[in-house]
């Protein structure tokens, strides 16, 4: 069964007085458990892309349903309420509250889903990812490869359905990235979580089991 | 619930933390602070000073009638818990040998006075202490003119009725004598006791029965609440003492300026913060929102951080505010030697309540706005710029018209403060703009500190004036300040200087006016005005016969009872200001004219042209109202209601003279020269009075400068918020150009310089519009001259200059020494 699916799906924005299209008919399908790397030049709509699929924004043309339920039928605050607890994030800026702890950030989506056990859960999480010793950090006392790591324990931390990551190596050393990139997979893997990222990095889209590639809005190869 | 709380807990610990939430708190505080502590001490003055002016009365509350009070109405008051005495007045001619005199007699009961302080002396014009209660039974205290016209002596003699009375001491000061020129007999006391044996007082004898009321004030309320028995007058220390009244009415002008301008800056920089941390809120909302956060949740936990900070606020400014005003009262109470009831809690609740309406119309607003950020946000930054919806200002402006409104009655002055303000603002952001716009050739003629300061004001051109302006407006208020502190409040303390007269002299008769002129001619004193006065009553107004009964109001008809004083002059005093019409001069000898003060106007409705007909002892004269006057009534000057020019008045009327001078306190064996001279001119010694309304004004003056630190205090809050607004940016930019090998000193050295212009421009502009409104509120309020002070204008520049930069400098410190690479990484 298909967990995310678009159908003729278009964005246009206005620009300097004009309708640009950043999106142009696309249709895909990501099956339960899938992974899939969206790639593609800067400007190509990735990020657009990830952003419709992931709710945050509605297309202009087209339909995309998530976990069955069809996302332009829903106004803002239904689809934050599908994301919460179903759907994971990872970003490429890390998007850490600067003034929580580790474990305040990443028990944060638990919350919201409503779980009672959101501090137990989001301890579990860190210990995971290998912070159980940092608990009580603050973003800006951990070096980049930790602050992603804690976005991966955030990301995980509610047991999402889906997962969704918008070049998470990006302002990581490679070193580090990869490291990175094998405890998303790992974790990915162990939980049976799907998994959609945007990523300019061969190496990293290879991993997922599909790859689209997108140009000027536009699947080419998928 | 639990978790939006949760998250307002953690996101307040954080904001303040880092600082951005600590001027929201502090304009808050600031403005609750302010009001509590002005409203709690001017409450506890207001009730202290009604306290002490009972001085006038000689108590708190005064029943008078022509008969026996009512034998339950001083059972009923001591029940409440108050202090009663009985007092009768009545007029007796007193023998001493074979020599006479008509005196007021005074009678007086145990208590007496129940406020302020009986002062007797052993001979006239001796040394003065205050009286151990009063005369004993068999015993007679007798004022200096009684002693003079019988050539009294102590243990003298006295007959008064049937009884004989011993003379034990001389009255030199009684609290509640001296309501009103009336031509005073001469003054004699005794014990209330004693009347019955006197045996003067029977069925048709006049005399005035009293009783005097004093307490606590929840008391006193209690007693004024009753109803006031036919024929009783009930008088309270409101309706005395004008002159006290009205320094407190000024004083409360003056608070009145402190407390809006604190309150409209605490509301600017309530503002300003708010906003600036609801933008910060936006990029955590986005990212909340794509973790699944509902509406609800955002608006519950904004809702509660609100709340909370409200809370804290509103805690610490009362705390603050309650501090304050013990501190004043510590200060001030002994100077002003004053008991002040204990702090109500009604202002406390009221200022907190003025906190609550600013988190409202301020600070919720805006943030709450933060809540319609797009989760898109996330991945485009620059969705951020959503201007903020029209609500916000709605919000805004209807919490200002609010607040002005809670603080203060005065809807003139508010209005003035709001209009100059509300200019100054938008003359602020004209100038600005100007002012901007030629800082850019400078710029090549400058180092490159400067050239990078000067550049920032110039690139950033809307921030600059907004900026300019917020900070325009903070230095405003500052010069404001101190411009009513300087100017408008010493001129007020200087209306009463030295020299002011302190000795009334009344019932001068006319063929003793030359005399007297020669009197103090050769004792060196300068020439004396003398003011001739008839009483008449009013008989007919408009034609129409009047009497008490045609007017509802019982002031009036109690003014209408009473014989009109009518005085005549060609002159008009300095005190005096006429209001309509105009003047006569010396055009108006001999016109049947008549000069109405506010007070006559007020009482009998008058319009110009009125005619009203006053009865000189039988000779009628209907006099048209000619013009209407203002009398500054706290300028210790013989002042009329009711002013005709001469020769209207026929020479056949009984007319007395009055006068005042000054005398200088070694001069007091004066006194006794003048009794003798002139024994039947009674002498007010108003001395004690004006030191006292002295007194007060320094005391006031005081009071309101220490309140003004509280507008001060919000006015750096802006200043803050202004400087605060741009921080990230500036953090920023200053990480980049570190980056790119800038040195720390060239960056602090273009920040201070952009800072320092900004200042200057600010300053310039504010010291124009503070003088503006300075001038308008000492014209049209205060009725005060004020000129233009060039002097200012430096000052507001260079202080403008030096206060942000100093303060821009502070709170960019910490900056300046963080290796960019932490800031870049925090950013």
């Amino acid at each position: 069964m298909n967990l995310i699916s678009a159908r003729g799906v278009g964005k246009d924005v206005m620009s300097g007085g004009q309708p640009l299209t950043i999106l142009a008919d696309v249709d895909l399908d990501v099956a339960a458990g899938e992974s899939v790397a969206i790639v593609g030049a800067s400007g190509s709509g990735k990020t657009t892309l990830l952003s419709l699929l992931a709710g945050l924004d509605l297309p202009s043309r087209g339909e995309i349903r998530l976990d069955g339920h069809d996302l332009s039928g829903l106004d803002e605050d239904a689809r934050a309420e599908l994301r919460a607890g179903r759907v994971g994030f990872v970003f490429q800026s890390f998007q850490l509250l600067s003034g929580f702890t580790a474990l305040e950030n990443v028990m944060l989506p638990a919350e919201l889903a409503g779980y009672k056990d959101a501090p137990a859960r989001a301890q579990a999480a860190l210990e995971r990812v290998g912070l159980g010793a940092r608990l009580s950090h603050y973003p800006h006392q951990l070096s980049g490869g930790e602050q992603q790591r804690v976005a991966i324990a955030r990301a995980f931390c509610a047991e999402p359905t889906v997962l969704f990551a918008d070049e998470p190596t990006g302002n990581l050393d490679a070193a580090t990235g990869a490291r990175i990139i094998d405890l998303l997979f790992e974790m990915n893997a162990a939980r049976g979580t799907t998994l959609v990222l945007v990523t300019h990095d061969a190496a990293l889209a290879s991993r997922c089991r599909r790859v689209l590639r997108l140009r000027e809005g536009r699947i080419v190869h998928g | 619930m639990a978790s939006a709380m949760l998250f307002a807990v953690r996101r307040l610990r954080r904001g303040w933390r880092s600082g951005e939430l600590f001027i929201l708190v502090l304009a808050l505080a600031v403005a609750v602070a302010a009001s509590a502590a002005v409203n709690l001490f001017t409450e506890r003055v207001r009730s202290a000073l009604d306290a002490q002016t009972g001085e006038a009365l000689g108590g708190d509350v005064l029943y008078s009638a022509r008969r026996p009070l009512p034998p339950s109405l001083s059972p009923s008051a001591q029940a409440l818990g108050l202090r009663t005495t009985e007092l009768v007045h009545f007029t007796s001619v007193v023998f001493h040998g074979d020599a006479s005199q008509l005196a007021s007699i005074k009678a007086v009961g145990a208590g007496y006075p129940l406020r302020g302080a009986l002062r007797v002396s052993s001979e006239p014009f001796g040394p003065a202490r205050a009286a151990a209660g009063v005369p004993a039974r068999g015993e007679a205290w007798v004022d200096a003119r009684l002693w003079q016209a019988l050539r009294l002596f102590p243990g003298a003699m006295l007959k008064v009725g049937a009884l004989e009375l011993r003379v034990s001491a001389v009255i030199q000061a009684e609290p509640d004598r001296g309501n009103g020129f009336a031509d005073l007999a001469p003054r004699l006391m005794m014990n209330g006791a004693d009347v019955a044996d006197s045996q003067l007082l029977g069925p048709g004898s006049r005399a005035q029965y009293s009783l005097l009321v004093a307490g606590d004030a929840p008391a006193v309320q209690a007693v004024l609440a009753q109803p006031v028995p036919d024929g009783v007058r009930r008088q309270t220390p409101r309706e005395a003492r004008p002159e006290i009244r009205n320094a407190l009415s000024r004083a409360g002008q003056f608070l009145d300026i402190a407390i809006v301008a604190a309150t409209l800056l605490a509301a600017a920089a309530v503002a300003l913060s708010a906003r600036q941390y609801g933008e910060k809120l936006r990029d955590e909302i986005a990212l909340l929102k794509c973790l699944g956060a509902r509406q609800g949740f955002l608006v519950r936990a904004l809702l509660l951080q609100l709340v909370l900070l409200g809370a804290a606020a509103a805690l610490a400014g009362a705390a603050v505010g309650y501090l304050a005003q013990a501190a004043l009262a510590r200060v001030l109470a002994d100077l002003m030697q004053l008991e002040l009831p204990p702090p109500p809690l009604k202002p406390l609740l009221a200022a907190a309540a003025l906190g609550g309406l600013m988190l409202l119309g301020f600070a919720a607003p805006p943030m709450l706005d933060a809540r319609r950020t797009l989760p898109l946000r996330v991945f485009q930054r620059d969705l951020a710029a959503s201007p903020l919806s029209r609500s916000v200002w709605i919000a805004a402006f209807a919490a200002a018209a609010a607040l002005l409104w809670l603080a203060s009655a005065d809807t003139r002055l508010v209005l003035i403060v709001l209009a100059g303000i509300g200019l100054s603002a938008v003359a602020l952001a004209l100038l600005a703009w100007l002012l901007v716009l030629a800082l850019q050739p400078l710029r090549r003629r400058v180092g490159i500190s400067w050239r990078f300061g000067l550049g920032n004001v110039a690139r950033r051109r809307a921030a600059s004036v907004a900026q300019v302006t917020a900070l325009g407006l903070a230095l405003l208020a500052l010069l404001l300040v101190s411009v009513v502190r300087e100017d408008l409040l010493r001129s007020w303390q200087r209306k009463l200087p030295a020299d002011t007269p302190n000795q009334f002299l009344i019932n001068i008769q006319t063929d003793q006016v030359q005399p007297l002129r020669a009197f103090f001619q050769q004792r060196g004193y300068p020439a004396l005005e003398l003011w001739p006065m008839a009483r008449g009553r009013l008989v007919e107004l408009n034609g129409t016969p009047v009497t008490a009964d045609s007017f509802p109001d019982p002031e009036t008809q109690r003014w209408i009872n009473r014989d009109f004083n009518l005085s005549w002059s060609t002159t008009l005093n300095p005190d005096n200001r006429i209001t309509q019409g105009q003047w006569w001069g010396e055009a108006g000898r001999g016109q049947p004219w008549l000069s109405a003060d506010e007070y006559a106007i007020e009482r009998l409705h008058l319009k110009l042209g009125d005619t009203l007909t006053l009865d000189f002892a039988g000779e009628r004269v209907t006099l048209t109202v000619h013009n209407f006057r203002t009398v500054e009534w706290d300028s210790f000057r013989p002042n009329f209601f009711l002013l005709a020019p001469p020769g209207v008045v026929p020479e056949t009327v009984p007319t007395q003279w009055l006068t005042s001078f000054y005398l200088p306190p070694g001069d007091r064996a004066l006194l006794r020269e003048l009794i003798d001279a002139f024994p039947n001119v009674t002498v007010l010694d108003i001395e004690a009075m004006m030191n006292q309304v002295r007194g007060i004004i320094d005391r006031i003056v005081t009071a309101v400068e220490f309140i003004f630190l509280f507008t001060l205090a919000a006015g750096v809050t802006v200043l803050l918020a202004a400087i605060e607004g741009t921080r990230a940016e500036r953090i920023r930019e200053t990480a980049l150009l570190r980056t790119l090998g800038a040195r720390a000193g060239l960056i602090a050295r273009g920040l201070l310089a952009e800072y320092a212009v900004l200042g200057a421009l600010a300053g310039f502009i504010a010291a124009i519009a503070s003088q503006t409104v300075a001038w308008v509120l000492a014209a049209q309020v205060f009725g005060i001259a004020y000129g233009p002070r060039p002097h200012l204008w430096a000052l507001g520049t260079l202080g403008g200059a030096v206060l942000v930069a100093l303060l821009g400098g502070l709170s960019l410190r910490r900056v300046l020494h963080t290796p960019p690479r932490r800031v870049l990484q925090q950013i």
